[in-house]
C-alpha cells in the first residue's frame, strides 16, 4: 500500500514548498521513502482493523480513514490518497476530509496509470478544487472588501391575489444554513437575512408550450427575468458599507403563468428550474403544487411551502452558493484517467474544498490589495498637488505588512491565519483608497490659480513690457546716435 | 450531498410540526385604514393609517413575512426604543382644521423634516447612535436627514418635548423639500406598496396638489427588555393630506342665508382613482368618514327644523342620508363617540369594509352636500403663534403669542379644578447657535401687561447655545389662571456671523428657526367609544382612543442674517493686486527713469516740431470737430506732447479692459 503526502502552497501559484511521502504497508511491515517526523505518517497495519470498501459504504470508509489519518492534523495540512490493491473494479472516492482512496485491481492497470491517477487526484481535486477549465474565474470570490457576505433570501409572491405563500425560514436558518456558515467561517463572515415580498412580477413574458403543458421561459430572456423596478431586494442596513450581498430569490409565479419552467439553450427543461447570476446571486422558480387557485373567493388563504419543497429549493441554493464560489455542484469528477466520486459534506463544503477556497480567497485578496494600492499610487502620482493625509500612509503601510504576513503564513500552510491577514490587507488597502479626504479631492486647479494671480501679473507685465520697449527704443536711438557720431568722428579723423 | 440534506429535512419536518402550535399565538399583522373628514373651510382631510406589527424577537425570531426588513434591522442595529420621522409640506391650519383632536395633535407636524428618537443605549453612546441613524435614514428615505448629524442641528430635550425622555434626541430641518422621492421609499415599507389596497389611491399629482401633506413614520419597540410586557415592534405609517375638492356647478348655487354650499366630493374626484379591493395581506382594511362634533350639532339643528320638533333626534346619527349631506354608499356600521360631557352631540364615524369590493366593483365613496352648513372645529386651549420683532441685521426678538380660544361647549374647562382653575402648558424651543438668544431678557406679558416671570413659570430648563457646537434649547413649563386672555413671551437675540463656508446655498433667503412645540399636558385629545371588541381590532380607532397630550407647533421663523457678498474674496484679490500693480509700476518707472537725459530730450523736443503721430491725431481731431486743420504752433508743442501721451494711455487702458473683458467673458 502506498501513501503520498503533499503540502501544496496557494493553489496554482505554488513554488516547490511541499513534501511528498510514500508508505508501502504490506500488512507485515512498512517501507517509507524517508524518515520524516512520524506523527504525520501512515500508521502501519491500520488498514487491517477495517474492512476497507467491503460493503461499498463510502461514508463509513471515510469516517474510518478520517480517524486513522486525523491524528496528524496540526500545523500543516496533509492530503492523503490511500490505494488499496485487492482486485476487482477500480473505484476512486474523495472523502469529506483531506483524503481520497482508490480501491480495486489497481496494479492490474499498471503502476504508471495508478501513479498518474493519484497525481491527478492531488493536483486536480485537492489543489484545484476539481474545477473544469473555463468555469467561473476561480480567483473571483463573492466576498466583500470587509470580509463579509450577507446572504439575503427573498420569497417573491408575484401576485398575492392568486395565492400567498410563506416559508418557515427560521428553521431553515437554524438547521440548514447555520452549519454552512460555520464551515465557511475562515473564508468569510456570513450573515443571513430573509424577507417575503409581494406584487413582484418578473419583467419578461413566458409563452405557453403544449408539449410541456406549461409556461416556458427561454434562456435568452433570462437577463430580463429579474425585475429591479418591482423587486425591491434592498441592500441591507445591517451589513456594512462594503459587504457583499448575495441575493437568493424564490420566485412563485402568478396563476396566469403557473407552471413556469425555465428552458435550457438546448431546448431541454431545466431540472433545477433555477439560474445564477455571478456576483449577484441566484433565482429559483417554485411552482405551487397543482397550480390551482384556492377558490374563487377574493381572499386567498395563507400557505406555507412544505418542508420537502423548501428543502429542494435550498438544495438548489446550496449548489448555487457553491457555484458562486466557483466549486462544482455535482458529485462526480471526470478526470483524464477516470471518474472520481466526491463525497458531499452535510455542511455543504468539505474540508479540502474549504482549503481550496481559503487559498483562493487569500490569493484573490492579495491580488485585489495589490491592484488597489497600485491604483492609489497612480492616483497620487497623477495629482501631485493633492493633499494626502498621514493616516493614509499608515494604512498603506499596515496593509503591506498584513500582505507580507499573509504570504509567510500561506507558505507555511496556515490557511486560516493567512486568510484573515489577507482580508485585513485588502480592507486596509480599500480604506486607504476610499479615505474621505481623498474622496473630496481638494486640489488647486490651474484655472483657479490663473484667476487669482492674473489681476496682479497682467498689469505688472504691462509695465514691464512697456519699460522694456522703451529701453529698447532708447537703445536703438542711442546706438544710432553713437554710430552717427562715430561716422562723424571717422570722417573727421580722415 | 443531496442525500444528507434530505435526511436533515426529515429532522426539520418533525421539529416544524412540533413547533407549529407554539408559533400560532404570535403573528405579524398589517392593517390599512383611511379616514376622510370634511373640514370647515370647504376642504377634505384624508388620513391614511398603516400599521405593521412584529412579535418580539426573543420568541418569534429574526425572520418576518410582513414587517419590513429594513426597519427591523434599523431597530436592531441602533437599539431604537421609539422613533418618529415626518416629512411635511404646508402648515396645519389649527384654527380651521382643528387643534383638539387626535389627528391634529399627533399628525400635524412642522414643515420640512422632523425626527426624534429614543435609544436604548448607554448615555455616552446616544449621540453616536443618533448620527448613524440620521445617515441610515437619509439613505433609506432619499432625504438630507444627514444634516441632522452635526451637533448644531439636534438637541436633547429633557422634559419639554415628551415627558419620559431620557436618551431622546430631537432635530428638525424646516427647509427640506418633500416630494415623491420621499414617498416611494415610504411606500416600499408596506407589503402591498401602492399596487393594491388603500395605498393605490395615492396618485402623486393629487396628493402633492393639496394644501397640507404630512407623511409620518413611527416606530416603537419593546425589544430591549426595559419593560416586562413585550409586544415587539410596532410601525405606524400615516399620510395626512388636506385636499381641495374641485367645485362643481351645483356647489356655486347660493342659498338664501348667503352661505355657499360646500363642494361635494368623491374618492375618484379628490384622488382621481378608486379603491379596487383591499391589500390581501391586510388583516383589516377599512374606510371611515368622520363627521365632527360641530357639524353634527349643526345638522341636528337642521334636522330639528325640518321635523318641526325634536322627535328625529334619536335616529339622526344612524342615518347617512340626512338634510345636510348624503353618502353615496350605505356604511357597514355607524360608530358614535361616547362622551360623558356632551351626550347631546358627539363625533360620528361611518365605517366601510373594503373586503366586499373588488376590481369589478370598485369602492368609490361620494359625499354630497345638500344644504350649506357652517361649523367650527374644536380648538386647543391656546392658539399659539410666533413672530419676530425688531429690525436690522444686528438684533431682534422672538415673540411667542398665545391667545385663549373660546372654550367651545366647555370642552376643556371640566379638566381643571374648580376654584384654582389653572392652565398648564409647556413650551419647547430650539434655536440655532447663530441666533444668540439672551435668556435673561425673557419677558412675560399677560393680557398685554408685563408681569414677573417667576409668577407664571413653574420650571424652566435652558441650555444656552455654544457657537458652532450646540443650539440653544429652552424648555418652559408655564401655569396660567384660566381667565387670562393672552400671554406673550419675548426673548431678545443677537444675530451671529457665520464663516463663509457655513452659509447654505441661497443664503440671502434667510435662516429658519425651527418650530416651537407647545404642549398641554393636562389636556388629552382622545375619543371614547363604547367598549366593543370589534372596535379594538381597528388600529386607527384604538390610536384615537389613546390618551395623547394636545400638541401644537408654531410657525417656522425666517431670520435674515447678514450675508456677505460671496464674490468678496475675489474682489479683495483684485483690488489688492491692482494696488500692488500700481505700486510696482510706478516704482519701475522711477527706477527706469534717467532724469538728465529726459530733460535734454524735452529741450530738444521744444526746438523741434511735434511727432508725426501727434500731427496725425490732431488732424483727425480737427476733422471730427469740423474745423480746418492748422499746424500747431511751436509754443503748444509741449501740450500736444502731453495730449498724445494721454491718448496713448487711454488706448492702452481701453485695450487692457477689452482684453480683460474677453478673458473673463
Amino acid at each position: 500500500m502506498k501513501k503520498l503526502t503533499k503540502h501544496p502552497v496557494c493553489g496554482t501559484c505554488s513554488d516547490s514548498n511541499y513534501t511528498v511521502s510514500v508508505t508501502v504497508d504490506s500488512g507485515s511491515g512498512c517501507a517509507r521513502n524517508y524518515n520524516a517526523e512520524s506523527t504525520c505518517m501512515w500508521r502501519c497495519g491500520a488498514i487491517g482493523e477495517f474492512d476497507l470498501g467491503g460493503g461499498g459504504d463510502d461514508d463509513g470508509v471515510d469516517e474510518f480513514l478520517g480517524s486513522v489519518l486525523g491524528s496528524c492534523e496540526g500545523f500543516r495540512k496533509v492530503y492523503s490518497v490511500v490505494v488499496v490493491n485487492r482486485g476487482g473494479e477500480v473505484r476512486a472516492v474523495v472523502g469529506k476530509y483531506r483524503h481520497a482512496w482508490i480501491i480495486g485491481g489497481v496494479l492490474e492497470e499498471g503502476m504508471n496509470a495508478m501513479v498518474a491517477r493519484v497525481a491527478e487526484t492531488f493536483v486536480k481535486v485537492f489543489v484545484n478544487g476539481g474545477k473544469e477549465e473555463g468555469s467561473i474565474h476561480g480567483e473571483f470570490m463573492p466576498v466583500g472588501a470587509d470580509g463579509r457576505i450577507v446572504l439575503s433570501f427573498n420569497l417573491l409572491n408575484a401576485d398575492p391575489t392568486d395565492w400567498i405563500y410563506g416559508w418557515d425560514f427560521q428553521r431553515i436558518d437554524e438547521i440548514l444554513l447555520a452549519p454552512v456558515i460555520k464551515a465557511l467561517g475562515p473564508v468569510a463572515n456570513i450573515s443571513v437575512e430573509s424577507q417575503v415580498l409581494y406584487h413582484t412580477p418578473k419583467s419578461s413574458f413566458s409563452y405557453w408550450d403544449e408539449k410541456w403543458d406549461s409556461y416556458i421561459f427561454s434562456t435568452k430572456d433570462l437577463p430580463f427575468f429579474v425585475n429591479s423596478n418591482e423587486w425591491h431586494l434592498d441592500t441591507s442596513i445591517a451589513a456594512g458599507g462594503r459587504s457583499k450581498i448575495l441575493q437568493f430569490v424564490v420566485y412563485i409565479p402568478s396563476a396566469k403563468e403557473c407552471p413556469l419552467l425555465l428552458q435550457l439553450p438546448n431546448g431541454e427543461i431545466s431540472v433545477t428550474n433555477a439560474f445564477i447570476s455571478p456576483m449577484w446571486g441566484g433565482v429559483a422558480v417554485w411552482n405551487p403544487p397543482g397550480c390551482s387557485r384556492d377558490s374563487e373567493s377574493k381572499h386567498p388563504a395563507r400557505h406555507t411551502i412544505s418542508p420537502q419543497d423548501l428543502q429542494k429549493v435550498f438544495e438548489i441554493f446550496m449548489g448555487q452558493l457553491r457555484q458562486l464560489f466557483g466549486l462544482k455542484s455535482d458529485s462526480l469528477y471526470a478526470g483524464a484517467s477516470g471518474t472520481t466520486n466526491l463525497l458531499a459534506s452535510e455542511r455543504g463544503f468539505t474540508e479540502w474544498e474549504l482549503d481550496v477556497l481559503s487559498r483562493q480567497h487569500t490569493c484573490f485578496n492579495l491580488v485585489s490589495c495589490a491592484t488597489t494600492l497600485g491604483s492609489l499610487s497612480r492616483l497620487v502620482q497623477s495629482l501631485p498637488r493633492m493633499i494626502i493625509m498621514d493616516e493614509i500612509g499608515k494604512q498603506v503601510k499596515f496593509s503591506l505588512e498584513a500582505a507580507k504576513l499573509t504570504q509567510s503564513n500561506a507558505s507555511l500552510g496556515i490557511y486560516d491565519a493567512s486568510a484573515v491577514s489577507s482580508r485585513q490587507a485588502r480592507s486596509l488597502a480599500e480604506d486607504a483608497f476610499f479615505h474621505p479626504s481623498i474622496m473630496s479631492v481638494s486640489y488647486y486647479s490651474f484655472e483657479h490659480c490663473f484667476a487669482v494671480y492674473s489681476p496682479f501679473f497682467l498689469p505688472v507685465s504691462m509695465h514691464v513690457l512697456l519699460a522694456a520697449f522703451r529701453e529698447w527704443r532708447r537703445y536703438k536711438q542711442e546706438t544710432a546716435k553713437y554710430l552717427a557720431w562715430k561716422k562723424k568722428a571717422k570722417v573727421a579723423a580722415s | 450531498m443531496a442525500a444528507v440534506l434530505r435526511f436533515l429535512i426529515a429532522v426539520l419536518l418533525f421539529s416544524s410540526i412540533a413547533s407549529a402550535s407554539l408559533s400560532q399565538e404570535e403573528e405579524e399583522e398589517f392593517s390599512e385604514e383611511l379616514l376622510l373628514k370634511p373640514l370647515a373651510d370647504r376642504k377634505v382631510l384624508a388620513h391614511f393609517h398603516f400599521e405593521s406589527k412584529a412579535p418580539p424577537t426573543r420568541t418569534y425570531g429574526h425572520h418576518h413575512r410582513l414587517f419590513p426588513k429594513a426597519l427591523y434591522q434599523l431597530v436592531q442595529k441602533f437599539r431604537i426604543r421609539e422613533m418618529e420621522l415626518s416629512f411635511t409640506q404646508g402648515r396645519w391650519n389649527y384654527e380651521r382644521w382643528g387643534g383638539f383632536d387626535p389627528i391634529s395633535s399627533s399628525n400635524a407636524k412642522p414643515p420640512g423634516v422632523e425626527l426624534w428618537a429614543v435609544f436604548d443605549v448607554p448615555h455616552d453612546l446616544v449621540d453616536a447612535s443618533w448620527k448613524n441613524l440620521t445617515h441610515t435614514l437619509s439613505g433609506l428615505f432619499c432625504a438630507s436627514i444627514n444634516f441632522l448629524e452635526s451637533s448644531t442641528a439636534y438637541s436633547a430635550p429633557d422634559w419639554g418635548f415628551q415627558p419620559f425622555s431620557g436618551s431622546l434626541r430631537y432635530g428638525s430641518l424646516p427647509r427640506e423639500a418633500v416630494c415623491t422621492e420621499n414617498l416611494t421609499p415610504w411606500l416600499k415599507l408596506l407589503p402591498c406598496r401602492d399596487k393594491a389596497g388603500l395605498a393605490a389611491l395615492m396618485d402623486r399629482p393629487s396628493i402633492y396638489r393639496g394644501f397640507y401633506h404630512s407623511q409620518r413614520l413611527r416606530l416603537s419597540s419593546t425589544e430591549f427588555g426595559s419593560t416586562e410586557l413585550e409586544s415587539g415592534i410596532a410601525l405606524d405609517q400615516t399620510l395626512t393630506v388636506v385636499l381641495q375638492p374641485t367645485t362643481s356647478q351645483r356647489a356655486s348655487m347660493t342659498y338664501s342665508s348667503d352661505s355657499v354650499l360646500q363642494p361635494s366630493w368623491s374618492l375618484s374626484s379628490i384622488f382621481g382613482r378608486k379603491v379596487s379591493g383591499r391589500c390581501v395581506l391586510a388583516k383589516s382594511s377599512n374606510v371611515y368618514v368622520q363627521v365632527e362634533r360641530g357639524l353634527v350639532s349643526e345638522l341636528k339643528n337642521l334636522h330639528a327644523e325640518d321635523e318641526g320638533s325634536g322627535a328625529g333626534n334619536v335616529t339622526f346619527e344612524k342615518t347617512w342620508n340626512n338634510p345636510g349631506f348624503e353618502l353615496s354608499i350605505a356604511p357597514n356600521r355607524v360608530i358614535k363617540e361616547v362622551n360623558i360631557l356632551h351626550d347631546e352631540t358627539s363625533i360620528v364615524l361611518y365605517e366601510y369594509l373594503i373586503d366586499n369590493y373588488s376590481n369589478s366593483e370598485p369602492f368609490d365613496l361620494g359625499f354630497t352636500w345638500k344644504f350649506p352648513v357652517v361649523w367650527s372645529s374644536p380648538q386647543a386651549p391656546l392658539h399659539a403663534s410666533r413672530f419676530l420683532m425688531g429690525s436690522g441685521n444686528e438684533r431682534g426678538a422672538i415673540a411667542i403669542s398665545l391667545k385663549a380660544t373660546e372654550p367651545s361647549d366647555g370642552l376643556w374647562v371640566a379638566d381643571t379644578i374648580e376654584n384654582s382653575c389653572m392652565l398648564r402648558f409647556n413650551v419647547f424651543q430650539v434655536v440655532p447657535w447663530y441666533v444668540r438668544v439672551y435668556f435673561h431678557t425673557l419677558q412675560v406679558f399677560v393680557d398685554g401687561k408685563p408681569q414677573s416671570v417667576t409668577d407664571f413659570i413653574e420650571r424652566m430648563r435652558i441650555s444656552p447655545s455654544e457657537d458652532k457646537v450646540s443650539p440653544g434649547v429652552m424648555e418652559m413649563a408655564l401655569k396660567l389662571p384660566c381667565c387670562v386672555k393672552s400671554v406673550t413671551l419675548t426673548l431678545e437675540f443677537d444675530k451671529g456671523f457665520l464663516h463663509i463656508d457655513e452659509y447654505p446655498p441661497d443664503a440671502n433667503q434667510g435662516f429658519d428657526i425651527p418650530s416651537a412645540v407647545i404642549s398641554f399636558p393636562d389636556f388629552h385629545a382622545s375619543m371614547h367609544f363604547l367598549k366593543d371588541d370589534s372596535l379594538n381590532k381597528s388600529p386607527l380607532l384604538s390610536k384615537f382612543q389613546e390618551k395623547s397630550p394636545v400638541l401644537c407647533y408654531t410657525e417656522v421663523l425666517l431670520v435674515p442674517l447678514t450675508t456677505p457678498d460671496f464674490s468678496m474674496p475675489y474682489n479683495v484679490i483684485t483690488i489688492t493686486c491692482t494696488v500692488f500693480a500700481l505700486y510696482f509700476g510706478s516704482l519701475l518707472n522711477v527706477l527706469r527713469r534717467r532724469v538728465g537725459e529726459e530733460e535734454r530730450f524735452l529741450k530738444r523736443k521744444d526746438s523741434k516740431k511735434t511727432g508725426r503721430l501727434g500731427q496725425l491725431l490732431s488732424k483727425l481731431f480737427a476733422k471730427l470737430r469740423g474745423k480746418s486743420w492748422e499746424p500747431t504752433q511751436t509754443q503748444s508743442a509741449s501740450s500736444s506732447l502731453i495730449s498724445s501721451k494721454l491718448i496713448f494711455k487711454v488706448i492702452l487702458v481701453a485695450g487692457i479692459a477689452a482684453g480683460w473683458q474677453y478673458y473673463s467673458g
